[in-house]
This record gives structure tokens, C-alpha cells and sequence, in this order.
């Protein structure tokens, strides 16, 4: 499909270029076949090497669009702003006659130039524009389409017998060149959109063309290099040097050329090296000056002139086989050695675990001398992207998720709302959960506490052995009488603790007997507090009525096995994140218990007046309350010791505790003091509405 | 007034293109959409939503444009200046201004019937003349008592009669009997139902009248030629007013819109019928459909044209800069480098200031947005970039009042593989009351969000700081939390290098470090509550700039924690220039706001404009040149690097521009002119193969009997053709003159019409389209000849 024309095109006369002729015919056919098959496989990558070479280009200045005239013939104007399809045009033989290059025109005035005088007019929007693009074809016509207008501006016909290979607009005049498969340039009059001049350039097909910035000079490339004088029409010098067909032509320099400094490069078919030329005012200029080493033939190239002398010349090079080559070099006489890239890019996609390559479209430089703007992927779905000019890296690989992107829809564009991603895997932060609130670390003076405690740890090992001992023999001597196979869910505990398993633990954790939970916490070997402890806190974080049997056992862990987390260093920041989180849960309790209070009030009083007393059910909210009032009570505490607070309160706690607690002999931090103030109370009343409740079991 | 000479202040980002009702020509190649923007009225193509061309010439807001109902490629614009003008819209050629002399806020074309000052509907007679500028003097009031709504009068069948409605009373203007018929509906009826008239629309050729109302009701008038017998039938759909009514040209159908922002199309005649385009974005505030009815145009309150097939598909939406409700400051995007602000409900609009193009919405708050007056839905109310653009948080907000408030902070991650924003973390309640403030820290090792909040606290929000995900995923959590005796935090802000941390809290500001949380000093001098901080940049890194409610501009030296300087300046925005040290002061004084460009290591200021503009300036931004200019004039260097945009309290965008800037722009700007002559249409192709077989045939067999015929035939046609479209006569003569050059030529040899259409088609190139449909009726004439 990309050039059925080809291969009825007339073989030339000389024998080198039947040659040459056959190889493109070759490499053409090839190049359809691939093309086919990549339209097949719909949409998939084709990030083999030899992809058809579909012209591709940037508009010029601040790269505002994309154009690029895929496998099925249309074109396409992409909007690297916003990353969506601005055009879509299909031109009318776009199936006979494909569009063979794509060429950005300079940019002109839209629209006036706003008034001096007026004071707040409209600024000067988008002063500078480029919306003309012009589009050789294979049937040898040149269509001129307008992105403003969205349709085709002019068609310029009846200038060439054979494809066009090159399109160049003149940089100041409305003058366009056109070089073709029938060997011959023609310089078309855009004002009357007739051919103004058409002369045979070449012997063989014009490949390539290329005006000089000032305007005066047109380099064509077909099997020669050839430089023009475009007032005179007249050969200014020619250029050998090149064994196959040159596709690629770029000044470089704004020079002009009565100096020697004037020089543009080439690049060829199968050949890995840009060549650099230099004109000479004394015409010894038969060599290249500078070549540039590549990894495949070049297919896109864009050039950033110097503009002082202390700036290099940029060079961004998209080869064949999907790299990006970037280039710095001062363009300064010949230099002898073959330049490698200060930098090549590439870019990959995951597919699966191992990456695969995908093919670079475009490259172009910014302005602003520090971005490059890219083209990569599908021809049909380029994404583009502006990544930062950074040579400090020899190969850069950008991985990049091109499958996401890859949707062949306009919806967007006319929506213009980009949904970002939200997936799972995204985390919310609610009030209790750590994170929400700063993390509880050591306070700054910790280590001075260390040293301070270092000295009495080891005594306090075998004061909480003991301690340990004599609570179970307490224990055990405070109930003898309770039957020893059901007050105990421990060693089911700590096989539920060690295989993790979900249906044990919450069968346990459902137990609603104090005395029971009392009895299994006692029980575990220190080695499962820690996980019993986690796996509490991650429960706790979970629905509040679950939470009101946690704290149970949450209390039940607390008093019982004080002596051995205290001497956990890290447990400090775990044990804060509950702390928070009770924290937060009990916030509005003070607000709650004032309109529970109210609304008790009220109902009494309703239920007074209609009838006799009936307060069976409010009795019964009473219980409810009872269990926040342990939690009620573990915010009272909490607040006496807010990590916030300043350190000498802080002081004061520790002492009030040596005092009380003279036993325990440990390092101990604010957070654990306080927990541990907690859980004194939170004993005291546990133990006290135990007995009701276990009496009423015996019943 | 002190004007500097060189610099002055633009207007940018385009007015409100929702004004007016939108114009559809359809009968030119391309459909243009015509709207009024400002003293400007703007051409569109709908075809790729771009800006074309304006048409210049008004000295104030243009009020109302309407087509040329004599010539269907001209258009007549009014405007508050009092004068109407009447253009050629294809090529921006202004044709005639008419001078009223008072303003006009509406304009209805039969007769050129004017809608002024006091909102009295008078009749203009504009006078025929060959001048270009034409005062036009008789008037004749029609009547003194209409609302100030343009949308509730309307033109009836070919301007028979004319029908305007004002609270509850429909009146209907006749103007053959020159008689005024009104009809009245009671303010409420049983159901409490609100029926005053909030638009109207006539059906083009059947007597009746669409008037909508208030509670949503649409009634469709009839038989009010008698002042008695009138009849109406009710339909409703619309939940609120409704808020504009139109029929199609045919007037087969009737299209209403309202504040829910659905398209509905209900059929003519058959009752209860109807289609519905729903979710089109912003409250439907105009709709017009082009004068063959393929287009429609639906202009929303978030400043957006949407143009929309005739079955049902939208097709084109254009897009200005939406500045109704800026809820969040003026931000840049690192990355694309555009302007960032609230657009849609709960999305944030990114907006290429150098192209003037509207980019993208980002939708932020991902909840379907229901246009319903009194819902309180979820707004971004705070956004902020980080120095790389990577990160963005946003805060979303809803609830007016403190006690159920609910909001959310959300850290957006730029992924650079999908190339989007991906949430990282949501935080629910990062603080028990309102956030106030939020900035990120401008080191680009570490990043770290500071949010300061009514409840007295800040929070410092750091990545990876939480233990236990082991994911390779870094989310957010909080690192610190911070207070000063409770005070209420006014402002926070990061300086340059990030190794300071300010924080004000009502009159004090403290300073901390973000290494190790420490608060390292309290500077208190200032009466007055803080209102803006910032840090010196560069070479006045150890300056911090403080602004308070008690016009105080203070500036402190960090090293000597000493006040350096004060003045006395009302400050209501400080803006520090990321790119060098300037800080931009805008200060509002009587009236009118100032502004000052100053280095903090100095109380004098670079630069000084009064009156910038005649509104508070509460938001600004320097947004970084592709460029830079190389201007060394003292005055300008400041803009060098960066462009200062502002928004005004009237939601104006406006910047300031520099002569270099200007000069640099008439340089590199030239006129490309290039023969614009398309004619590859699947006709063309058609005709044109067969003409160019013809006129192979005719060249071949008699060359000489074929010459004078076309010599004759195109006199006529080039007479017509080199004439500008606007300076021609009436269609009824041409047509005449036409077919008669195409009767001799016929006379002649036996030919077939349809070469001399493609004849002409081609070589009108320019205007084919005013020819065409001359053609046409040429053509159809011939038929019947033959």
C-alpha cells in the first residue's frame, strides 16, 4: 500500500542507478509487507527494525504539533500540549497516492499585530504560528493543507510525472521547491499556485532538497550533492561522497557563505554515518569535514544552531532502528575521527517482565535549549513527551507504559477532561491510621535515657522473671476452681498467630468472656505477644464493633505483659499508632456522651409523661456506655502524657511513677508509662465489672 | 499618572465567549461559529475549534451579533460604545458602522431593532448610504418595558410581529396593525409553581409562540392574533428556569437548555416527544442552530461553545479560559509550563498562556458534577506543584459551614511510564478544621508538604516515612506536627534552599527547620495579622518578606532575626519571581490597584505602575520565558526572565507586555500569502473529468466556433466575480443577469448547463459559495427552459 507507483515508475538510464532503483523497489516491497503485517496485528507494536519510513514531522518553533501520515494514508496533526488527536484528514486519493513527505511551513502573522497605542487591547496571542503543511505525494502533486482551517489550503498540480521525494517552503517568500522522482526540482509561485521554474537537477531521482536559512542557496541530493544559486538556477558547487541515495539534508549554520563557514550535513540510505560539509570559498571542499557515527541510517533529524560562539551545535538524530542520537560538536575545520553521540536514547515498554523496545517517530530540540520533545510508539497512537536535554548519561532508557495509552479513541478531544489514574494501589490515609499523625519516635534525648537505664536492665530481666512467675502463680492460686480446659484459648492462639489463620484467629477473637481472655493472655509464651499484638492493632483498624471485643483483649495484653513490652525499644512507634488511633476514635466522645446525656433527659422525660416508668431499654444503653467509658478513660490518660508536651511534664510522669510503680525498675518511655497508666485504670475497672457479669455465667 | 513608557497592560486569555448567543454560518466552505469576546467578535472554524480571525473595530463590550438577513456572509454586531457595525465575517472586512449614540445591549435584525440603554426596545431604520460611517437617527421606540434579558424577545414569523415578555406578562408587537396585544399569568398557581417568562422563542413560520419559565415549564402559545382567544399548552421537563429556547429553522423542532446542562429537543406538534443530550458541562445559557439546521451551538456558563450535530453527536467544543470561581491560586505547571487553575466543577484546567489555547481539564474530584442550584458538591479549593512538577497535591472541599465540612487532601504522582497524574495517597481529615495554606518544599531532593490548618496546627507530610508498606510504592504520611500556643496559622511558606520553614500564626511568625523540627525563632514585630510570606531568592536569600492586614510590608534579616525595613503599603498580594529576587507587591488604594517591583535587600522599588487596574489583584504568578529578553532598560529588566500574569477581581487575566517584546514580534511576523483554492470535492471530480473531456472535444473538433461564446459568457461572470461580495447587488438581479449571459450562450451551440456550472464553480474560487446558490436557481431556471 505505502507506493504501489514504484514499480511502474520507468527505470532510469545509467546502470548504477537501475541499481539503486531496484534496491528501493526492493526495500520497498518490503517495507509493504511489514507495514501489512503491523496493521494486522492492530495496534500491537511493531518494534522490528525495519519499519516503513512514514514522513513524520514537528512543527517548527515551539513543536505545538505532530504530523505524521500513517500506514493507512491519512494524516494525522497530534497536539503535543495536550497529548490528544487535533486533525484527522484523509485526502481524497489517499489509497493511489500516498503521502510520500510532510513539511511544516514558516511561521506567519495570523493575525494583526496588536495596536501600539491602545492600552488594553488583547495581547498578542500566539504571534507566531505555523498552520501550513505541505504534503508531496506519489502521483507527484504537492497538497498545501491549513490546521487552522482543518481542510486542504491549495493543491499544486501538474509539476511532476513521478513521486515527490522532498517538499521546502522558501523561509521568507511565498515560494515552495519540490524535488521528485522525475529528476527534476520545481519552484512553485504559492500566490498563483503555478509552477514558476522547473529544471532537471539530477540525473537520477532528486532524493532530497534543502534551502539555506537566509534563502539564497538550495542544496538536492540525488546521486550527487548539488548546491544551488536560486536567483541564477545555476549548479554553485557539487558534493560527492555518498554511495547510496541521500535521504536526509540540514544546514547548519545561519552563516553566509562567503565566509568558510558555512556547512550542513547528510545523511544516506544504509549508511550509519551523517556526514558534515563544509563550503569553502577556495572549493577545496571535495571531503566531508565531520561525520557523525550512527547505529542505523538516520530517518529523522533535527538541528539547533549555534547562536554565540561558546554554544555547540545540536544534533538530535532518530535512526531506523528506533534510537535517538544526540549530538554536541563545535563546528570548527575538519576533525579526522568519526564523532560518537554524547548521548543515545531509547525507549522500552514492559511487556510482561522483559522489556521491548519502542521505536522513536521524531525527535526535536526546544527552544529553551534544555528539552527535547520525542514522538515514540504506534504511528497511529504516537505519544509524545518532553523530557529534559541530559548528556551526563551516555544511554538513557526511558521505560515507558505505551500499552496503557494505546486506546483508538477521539473521545478526549472532545471532551478535553483527562481523568488521572486511580487505582488500587493508591492509599488513603483516615484519622487512626498511622501515618495520619506524625509517627510517636524516641524523643531526642533517648540516648542519655539508655545509658541512665543500661545499668539496672539486667536486674530488671530477673525482676520480670519473677514478676512473670508470681503473676502465674497468683493466678493460678486466685482460681483453682475454674475448669481447666475452656478458661484458655492459648496454645489455639499461638498456632493462629504462626499460620496465620484467618478462621482461628477470628473464632477467638469473637470470645466475649473477660475471664477467658484474661486466662489465654496469661498464657502466651512472650514469643506471640508481639504478633498477637500486631494482629490486634490491625483488627482494631477495622470496623468499631469488632473493635469493642479487640479492646478487650488489647486490655487483657496490656496488663499482663507490661514488664516484657516495656523492654522493646521499637515497639514504641506501633504502640503510638494505636494510640493515635484510639485517639481519634475517642475525639468525639466528649460531644457524643453531652448528647447521649441530652437525649437521655429527653426520653426519660417523654416516657414520664406518657406512661408509667418504662426504662428497661435506656438501662440497656447503659451498657453500651460502659464500654466506651474504658475508652473514655484511655483518652483521659492519654492526654496527661501527649508526646507533644513539653519534657520537664514529661519528667514529672516518670517520677510519679517511680514512685508508684518502685517495682518495676526499666527503661521506660513516656509512651509506655502512660499506656501503662492506662491500663492500671483500665484493670481496676475491668476487674470490677467482671464479677456481674461471670457471676451471672455461673448462674 | 507616572506611565512608564515602554511597558503596558494587556489583556490575556480571552474574554467570555458565552456572552451572546453564537452565530453558525454553514453556508461557507467551512462552518464558521461566530461569537462576541470582549470589544471583539471572534470567527472560529468548527471544523478544527480554531480561532481564525476577529473582527476588530468596536471601542467597547460587543453586546449582540445577528446575520445579515439580506446577505447571509455579513454580519451586524452591537455594542456598548452605540454602534452598530456591519462586517464581512470571511474576511474581516468591516463594511459599515452605523452610529446609534446610545449603548446598545441587544440587537434584533429585520429592521434593525435595537435593545438600549434604560431596556427600551427601539426600532432603528438604518439608513441606505454609500458611506462608511453612517449615523442613523430615526428611531422609533417600541416599547419601554422589557427585560433586561436579551433572550425574552423574539421576531416572528419574518418579522410580522415581534413577542417580549417581562416578569409575568407576555407582550406581542404587531407591526402591520401596530397594536400590542399582552397576556398575563399569575405569579404562582395551586402548586406554588413560579411562572415568570425567562425566555422566548417564535417558530419561524407557524404562529406560535415558546416562552419558558421559571419553575421549568415551557408553554407554546397560539392563537394570540385575538387578544381574547389565545390557548397555550404546558409541557414540562426542565427542574429550573429554563434557560433558553430555540427552534430549528425549519421548526420542526424546538431545543430548550437549562442550568442541568441537558440539550433537549422536543418535536413540534407531537406533544410530549423528546431527545435529550445530557452531560454537556456548565449550565446551557444560549443555544442557536445554523440556518440549515445541520448545526446546533450550545453556549455554557464555564465560558465553552459546544457545536453539536443535528443528530445528536457533539462535534466541536470550544474552549476558553474558565475564570468564573478561581478557587486556588494561579499555579505553572513545571512540565507542559501552562497556567493551572480551578476550571469545570472539581477539575483543575491547564492553559497554554503562550499559545492562548485552553489544553485539558484534570479531574480531580472524579465525582459526576450535578447542575442543580443549591447542592453542595465537592470544589478543588487548594493545588499545589511541586519544584519538578512530580508531585501535586490538591485539596477538595465541601461545606460551607464549619460543622459539615468534609474535605480531603490528595498527592497526585506524575507517572512518567502512562504519563498522567496517578493518586499516591488520599488523606481524609488531614486536619480537624479548614486548610488554609499548603506549599511544597523547592529543594528537589526531598519533597515535603506543608499544610497549615484553622485548627492551629500545621502538618508536615513526608514520603516514605511510614514503616510498615513494603511496597515499592512510597505514599505519604505525616512527619510532624507543629503549633504555636494555639494560635490560628495564617500562611506557610518554604524557603529557596528548603532549609527554612515559616510559619505565621496571626501576628507572629515562626521559623522552623525541617531537619529536626525545631523551632528556631518567633519574629513578632508588626501589629496586624500576617497575611503573605515569602523568602528572598538568591542574593537576598536572608531576607523574609511579611505582609499584614495593617498595610505593613515588612522585611526581616534571617541572620540578625532583626525588621531590616517596613512601609506602609496596603499589600493584597506578594509575589516572589521564582527566576530572580525581584518580589512583586500589589497594593490597593483608592480605588485602584498599584503595583511595585522591588528587591527585598532594598525598600526601593524597580519599578512602579499605578493603576495596573481598577479591581483588587488577589492572585498573580510569574510564569517563565521560552526566551528571555534582553532588554537593559532598568524599568523592563524585571521581565527579562519571567512574565507577571494577574487575575482581577472581575476575573480579568491580564499581564504585562514590553515594547522589545512587541518589536521582536512585528519583526518575525510576514505575511504569507497563498492562493487559497480548493475545489477537490467529490463533484468537482465528477464534473470536472466530463469538462475537461468537453473541453478536449471542443478544443479538437472547433476550436474557433467555441472562443467567443466563452469570451461572452464570462464578461458577465467576471463582472460578478471581481466585484467584493459586499458590494453587490441583490441576489434578484444578479440571478436575472446571470441566466440571461447563460441564454445566449445556449443559443449558440447545444451545451449542457452543467459545464458553465463547473465553469464558474471553478473560477470563483474565492466565494464560490455566494455564487452557488445563485447558481443553483439559475440552474433550476434553465431546467425548466429546456
Amino acid at each position: 500500500m505505502a507506493r504501489p507507483l514504484n514499480l511502474a515508475q520507468p527505470i532510469s538510464a545509467s546502470a548504477a542507478s537501475v541499481q539503486l532503483r531496484m534496491r528501493a523497489v526492493q526495500f520497498s516491497l518490503t517495507r509493504v509487507s511489514r507495514g501489512a503485517g503491523g496493521r494486522m496485528r492492530n495496534g500491537k507494536m511493531a518494534a522490528d527494525g525495519g519499519r516503513a519510513t512514514l514522513p513524520c514531522s514537528f512543527s517548527p518553533k515551539s513543536q505545538r504539533f505532530l504530523a505524521l501520515c500513517a500506514q493507512d494514508g491519512r494524516l494525522r496533526i497530534w497536539n503535543t500540549d495536550s497529548k490528544t488527536l487535533q486533525q484527522e484528514y484523509v485526502p481524497s486519493a489517499h489509497l493511489s497516492a500516498a503521502c510520500t513527505c510532510v513539511t511544516w511551513g514558516p511561521c506567519r502573522a495570523v493575525q494583526e499585530v496588536p495596536q501600539r497605542k491602545r492600552r488594553k487591547c488583547e495581547a498578542g496571542s500566539a504571534p507566531e504560528q505555523s498552520d501550513l503543511l505541505a504534503l508531496g505525494t506519489a502521483a507527484g502533486s504537492v497538497l498545501i493543507y491549513s490546521t487552522v482551517k482543518g481542510d486542504l489550503h491549495c493543491t499544486l498540480e501538474g509539476g511532476h510525472s513521478g513521486p515527490v521525494n522532498s517538499v521546502q517552503w522558501h523561509p521568507e517568500d511565498s515560494v515552495l521547491y519540490s524535488g521528485s522522482d522525475d529528476t527534476h526540482i520545481a519552484e512553485w509561485d504559492l500566490q498563483t499556485g503555478k509552477v514558476r521554474c522547473k529544471w532537471k537537477a539530477d540525473r537520477s531521482a532528486v532524493s532530497s532538497l534543502c534551502i539555506s536559512p537566509d534563502g539564497k542557496l538550495l542544496l538536492s541530493a540525488g546521486m550527487t550533492i548539488k548546491m544551488w544559486n536560486l536567483e541564477t538556477k545555476e549548479v554553485y558547487r557539487k558534493f560527492t561522497g555518498h554511495s547510496t541515495m541521500v535521504t536526509t539534508l540540514c544546514f547548519a549554520t545561519t552563516r553566509p557563505p562567503d565566509s568558510n563557514g558555512m556547512y550542513f550535513l547528510s545523511g544516506a540510505a544504509h549508511d550509519r554515518l551523517l556526514s558534515v560539509w563544509q563550503v569553502r570559498s577556495d572549493g577545496k571542499d571535495k571531503n566531508s569535514v565531520v561525520s557523525f557515527t550512527l547505529t542505523d541510517e538516520p530517518q529523522h533529524i533535527d538541528l539547533q544552531t549555534s547562536n554565540s560562539k561558546d554554544e555547540a551545535v545540536r544534533l538530535a538524530v532518530v535512526c531506523k532502528d528506533g534510537q535517538l542520537h544526540l549530538f554536541e560538536h563545535f563546528l570548527n575545520g575538519p576533525c579526522k575521527k568519526p564523532l560518537s553521540p554524547v548521548c543515545s536514547l531509547q525507549v522500552s515498554t514492559m511487556k510482561g517482565d522483559s522489556p521491548v523496545p519502542v521505536p522513536l517517530l521524531a525527535a526535536a530540540l526546544c527552544a529553551d535549549r534544555q528539552n527535547l520533545m520525542l514522538a515514540y510508539g504506534h504511528h497511529l497512537q504516537p505519544v509524545m513527551e518532553k523530557t529534559p536535554f541530559n548528556t551526563s548519561e551516555r544511554h538513557v532508557c526511558l521505560v515507558r507504559d505505551v500499552h496503557g495509552t494505546l486506546s483508538l479513541s477521539v473521545d478526549t478531544a472532545v471532551s478535553k477532561v483527562k481523568t488521572p489514574v486511580v487505582n488500587k494501589q493508591s492509599k488513603v490515609l483516615v484519622p487512626g491510621l498511622p501515618g495520619h499523625k506524625a509517627p510517636i519516635k524516641l524523643t531526642p534525648n533517648e540516648a542519655e535515657k539508655r545509658k541512665k537505664t543500661d545499668s539496672t536492665t539486667e536486674i530488671s530481666i530477673e525482676e520480670r522473671l519473677e514478676q512473670i512467675e508470681l503473676s502465674v502463680e497468683g493466678r493460678d492460686a486466685g482460681k483453682g476452681s475454674s475448669s481447666l480446659q475452656t478458661d484458655s484459648f492459648a496454645v489455639l492462639l499461638v498456632q493462629g498467630l504462626e499460620s496465620k489463620d484467618e478462621r482461628i484467629l477470628t473464632k477467638i477473637f469473637q470470645t466475649k468472656k473477660e475471664m477467658l481472655i484474661k486466662n489465654t493472655v496469661a498464657r502466651l509464651p512472650p514469643s506471640a505477644v508481639l504478633p498477637l499484638l500486631e494482629e490486634l492493632s490491625r483488627r482494631l483498624q477495622g470496623h468499631p464493633f469488632a473493635a469493642l471485643l479487640i479492646v478487650q483483649w488489647f486490655k487483657a495484653v496490656l496488663t499482663q505483659h507490661t514488664s516484657y513490652l516495656s523492654s522493646l525499644p521499637d515497639l514504641v512507634s506501633q504502640l503510638g499508632s494505636i494510640y493515635h488511633m484510639i485517639e481519634s476514635r475517642v475525639k468525639l466522645y466528649q460531644q457524643l456522651t453531652r448528647l447521649h446525656g441530652k437525649l437521655y433527659l429527653l426520653m426519660t422525660q417523654v416516657a414520664t409523661n406518657n406512661s408509667a416508668e418504662k426504662v428497661g431499654n435506656i438501662s440497656h444503653k447503659a451498657q453500651l456506655v460502659y464500654e466506651e467509658e474504658s475508652s473514655d478513660e484511655e483518652e483521659g490518660s492519654g492526654d496527661e502524657g501527649r508526646p507533644e508536651d513539653d519534657s520537664d511534664n514529661w519528667e514529672e510522669d516518670e517520677a510519679a511513677m517511680e514512685v508508684t510503680e518502685d517495682k518495676k525498675n526499666h527503661k521506660d518511655d513516656e509512651e509506655d508509662d502512660e499506656e501503662e497508666d492506662m491500663n492500671d485504670e483500665s484493670k481496676a475497672n475491668g476487674d470490677s465489672d467482671l464479677d456481674p457479669e461471670n457471676e451471672s455465667e455461673e448462674e | 499618572m507616572v506611565e512608564t513608557s515602554d511597558i503596558r497592560v494587556v489583556r490575556c486569555g480571552g474574554s467570555k465567549v458565552n456572552l451572546t448567543p453564537p452565530i453558525i454560518s454553514s453556508d461557507s466552505r467551512y462552518p464558521f461559529v461566530l461569537c462576541t469576546s470582549g470589544d471583539l467578535v471572534k470567527v472560529y472554524s468548527t471544523r478544527t475549534e480554531e480561532w481564525l480571525h476577529s473582527l476588530q473595530g468596536h471601542t467597547n463590550q460587543v453586546t449582540g451579533i445577528t446575520l445579515n438577513p439580506a446577505n447571509h456572509l455579513q454580519v451586524y454586531s452591537c455594542s456598548v460604545d452605540g454602534t452598530v457595525k456591519l462586517w464581512d465575517f470571511i474576511d474581516g472586512i468591516l463594511i459599515k458602522t452605523f452610529v446609534i449614540g446610545c449603548p446598545l445591549f441587544a440587537i434584533y435584525v429585520l429592521s434593525v431593532i435595537v435593545l438600549s440603554e434604560c431596556f427600551q426596545l427601539v426600532s432603528v431604520h438604518l439608513p441606505k448610504s454609500a458611506e462608511q460611517e453612517v449615523e442613523a437617527k430615526e428611531m422609533s421606540a417600541v416599547s419601554s418595558h422589557i427585560s433586561k434579558n436579551p433572550s425574552c424577545t423574539a421576531f416572528g414569523r419574518g418579522g410580522e410581529y415581534i413577542a417580549f415578555a417581562r416578569h409575568l406578562q407576555l407582550n406581542v408587537y404587531f407591526f402591520r396593525k401596530q397594536k400590542t396585544y399582552s397576556f398575563s399569568l399569575k405569579a404562582t398557581d395551586k402548586k406554588g409553581a413560579k411562572n415568570a417568562f425567562t425566555c422566548i422563542a417564535c417558530h419561524p413560520t407557524d404562529d406560535c409562540i415558546a416562552t419558558g419559565h421559571e419553575d421549568g415549564k415551557i408553554r407554546l402559545w397560539r392563537n394570540f392574533i385575538h387578544k381574547k382567544e389565545y390557548t397555550y399548552s404546558t409541557q414540562h421537563w426542565h427542574h429550573n428556569a429554563v434557560n433558553t429556547l430555540c427552534f430549528t429553522p425549519e421548526g420542526t423542532h424546538l431545543l430548550s437548555g437549562g442550568i442541568e446542562s441537558v440539550l433537549v429537543q422536543w418535536q413540534y406538534g407531537a406533544g410530549n416527544r423528546k431527545e435529550f443530550l445530557p452531560r454537556l458541562g456548565g449550565s446551557i445559557l444560549h443555544i442557536s442552530a445554523s440556518s440549515d439546521g445541520q448545526l446546533f451551538c450550545t453556549s455554557h456558563s464555564d465560558n465553552k461553545i459546544t457545536v453539536i450535530e443535528s443528530s445528536f453527536k457533539v462535534c466541536g467544543v470550544i474552549q476558553g479560559l474558565v475564570k468564573d470561581a478561581v478557587l486556588t491560586d494561579l499555579m505553572i505547571d513545571p512540565r507542559s509550563k501552562a497556567l493551572v487553575l480551578n476550571g469545570k466543577p472539581g477539575h483543575l484546567q491547564f492553559y497554554s498562556l503562550l499559545r492562548d489555547k485552553h489544553l485539558y481539564n484534570l479531574d480531580i474530584v472524579q465525582q459526576e458534577y450535578i447542575y442543580e442550584a443549591g447542592l453542595d458538591q465537592f470544589e478543588v479549593v487548594k493545588a499545589a506543584f511541586d519544584i519538578k512538577g512530580s508531585w501535586l497535591a490538591t485539596v477538595e472541599e465541601r461545606g460551607k459551614k464549619s460543622s459539615d465540612l468534609e474535605f480531603f487532601l490528595k498527592l497526585w504522582a506524575f507517572d512518567e511510564r502512562t504519563q498522567s497524574f496517578v493518586l499516591n495517597t488520599t488523606i481524609t481529615a488531614a486536619h480537624t478544621d479548614r486548610i488554609i495554606s499548603m506549599c511544597f518544599s523547592s529543594s528537589e531532593e526531598t519533597t515535603m508538604l506543608v499544610t497549615a490548618a484553622e485548627d492551629s496546627q500545621f502538618k508536615a507530610w513526608c514520603q516514605g516515612a511510614d514503616a510498615d508498606t513494603q511496597q515499592d510504592q512510597n505514599f505519604w504520611s505525616c512527619d510532624f506536627v507543629g503549633s504555636y500556643h494555639k494560635l490560628n496559622p495564617t500562611n506557610c511558606s518554604f524557603s529557596a534552599d528548603s532549609s527554612l520553614l515559616a510559619v505565621s500564626f496571626q501576628e507572629v511568625i515562626t521559623i522552623w527547620s525541617p531537619d529536626t523540627w525545631e523551632m528556631l525563632t518567633t519574629l513578632c514585630q508588626p501589629p496586624g495579622v500576617i497575611r503573605d510570606l515569602c523568602f528572598g531568592r538568591l542574593s537576598c536569600s536572608k531576607y523574609l518578606l511579611g505582609t499584614t492586614t495593617k498595610n505593613l510590608l515588612c522585611c526581616w534579616n534571617l541572620l540578625t532575626c532583626e525588621l531590616e525595613w517596613s512601609t506602609s503599603v496596603d499589600v493584597s498580594k506578594l509575589q516572589p519571581d521564582p527566576f530572580s529576587e525581584n518580589v512583586a507587591a500589589f497594593s490597593y488604594q483608592s480605588k485602584h490597584t498599584d503595583l511595585f517591583v522591588f528587591k527585598p535587600s532594598e525598600p526601593r522599588p524597580l519599578f512602579t505602575n499605578k493603576n495596573v487596574c481598577s479591581e483588587k489583584v488577589h492572585r498573580a504568578v510569574f510564569v517563565p520565558r521560552e526566551e528571555p529578553l534582553n532588554s537593559c532598560d532598568e524599568s523592563t529588566q524585571w521581565l527579562n526572565r519571567s512574565q507577571l500574569y494577574f487575575l482581577t477581581q472581575n476575573m480579568d487575566l491580564l499581564t504585562f507586555s514590553t515594547a522589545t517584546e512587541e518589536d521582536r514580534m512585528l519583526s518575525s511576523s510576514k505575511q504569507l500569502v497563498i492562493d487559497d483554492s480548493v475545489a477537490v470535492t467529490p463533484f468537482y471530480l465528477l464534473l470536472g473529468k466530463h469538462r475537461q473531456q468537453q473541453q478536449k472535444l471542443n478544443t479538437q473538433s472547433h476550436p474557433v466556433s467555441d472562443k467567443p461564446q466563452q469570451t461572452q459568457g464570462s464578461v458577465t461572470i467576471k463582472e460578478l466575480l471581481h466585484t467584493p461580495a459586499h458590494v453587490l447587488p441583490a441576489a434578484s438581479v444578479l440571478c436575472s443577469m446571470f441566466v440571461n449571459s447563460f441564454l445566449i450562450s445556449n443559443t449558440g451551440v447545444q451545451q449542457d448547463p452543467l459545464r458553465y456550472f463547473v465553469h464558474i464553480r471553478l473560477k470563483s474560487n474565492g466565494f464560490s459559495y455566494s455564487v452557488m446558490h445563485l447558481l443553483s436557481i439559475s440552474l433550476k431556471f434553465l431546467n425548466s427552459f429546456i
